[in-house]
């Protein structure tokens, strides 16, 4: 036993999964809302 | 192409996240106790760094506009507002994904957790605001009244792990971390301040198209 936690990449997965996942949608919804207002 | 600058953060943010993501999962040591789950740290800690320096942003815009009063102020302060509220909610996701391994918990109502959450509910809240007033004017003021009002729960957030005895662990130093470690921390705090900086730069463009088009439907009226 060394105390450390075993495992785990799944949980790190969903972090930058959900990261990368946040980030492209608002940046897509920005720019798709961004052409809709150019004339 | 006026917005050229832009779109290089932009990519300059996302090149530097790639790198440092690949640092952080792949070059960097587990950490003693937390092993792999540590690096969770990589982008949790930098898209806390991010959205407390948007907010920031978004209070001293908020003031921009009770003194000087033009619209480019408000369109920053709605710009900012909007991509603070964006990385807060994605820092308490990230945060819930690390508690559950570390903690035992997706959730605990620990003062720093807690204290997150109202700083991106008092901001959501201030978005909802805007929409109901249909005075550009009055909606502006409100909004920075409020965002001033809101902004006192940042230097709390930042400093409730000193303040009181909490589950969340305090800031790390560089002196107390190991090199590699230090190393995808800055890089990803570069490319999560990059990217902020470019959401907000495209959000204040399309606050103002819309901020131009009320006016201008206002003068017609």
């Amino acid at each position: 036993m060394t105390g450390m936690i075993q495992g785990g990449w799944e949980f790190v997965q969903a972090a930058y999964g959900v990261s990368i996942a946040t980030l492209a949608i608002y940046a897509i919804s920005m720019e798709l809302r961004l052409r809709k207002e150019k004339p | 192409m006026k917005d050229r600058w832009e779109h290089l953060v932009g990519l300059l943010g996302l090149a530097l996240f790639g790198f440092g993501t690949w640092h952080g999962l792949v070059v960097a040591p587990p950490d003693i106790y937390m092993g792999d789950v540590q690096r969770i740290m990589y982008v949790h800690v930098p898209t806390a760094w991010a959205a407390l320096l948007t907010l920031t942003f978004a209070f001293f815009v908020a003031i921009g506009w009770l003194v000087r009063g033009t619209w480019r102020w408000d369109a920053l302060q709605e710009a900012s507002i909007e991509v603070g509220v964006v990385l807060g909610a994605l820092l308490i996701a990230q945060g819930s994904i690390w508690a559950r391994p570390t903690w035992g918990v997706w959730w605990d109502w620990d003062p720093r957790l807690t204290t997150s959450a109202v700083l991106v509910l008092a901001f959501a809240g201030i978005l909802a605001l805007r929409s109901f007033v249909d005075d550009p004017r009055r909606r502006a003021t409100w909004t920075a009244v409020a965002a001033i009002v809101a902004y006192v729960d940042v230097p709390i957030v930042y400093f409730s792990v000193r303040w009181w005895r909490s589950l969340h662990q305090v800031q790390s130093s560089p002196d107390t971390v190991d090199k590699p470690m230090v190393l995808a921390l800055r890089i990803n705090a570069f490319a999560l301040l990059f990217l902020a900086t470019w959401l907000v730069a495209r959000r204040y463009r399309l606050a103002r198209a819309r901020n131009r088009a009320e006016l201008a439907d206002m003068e017609a009226a």
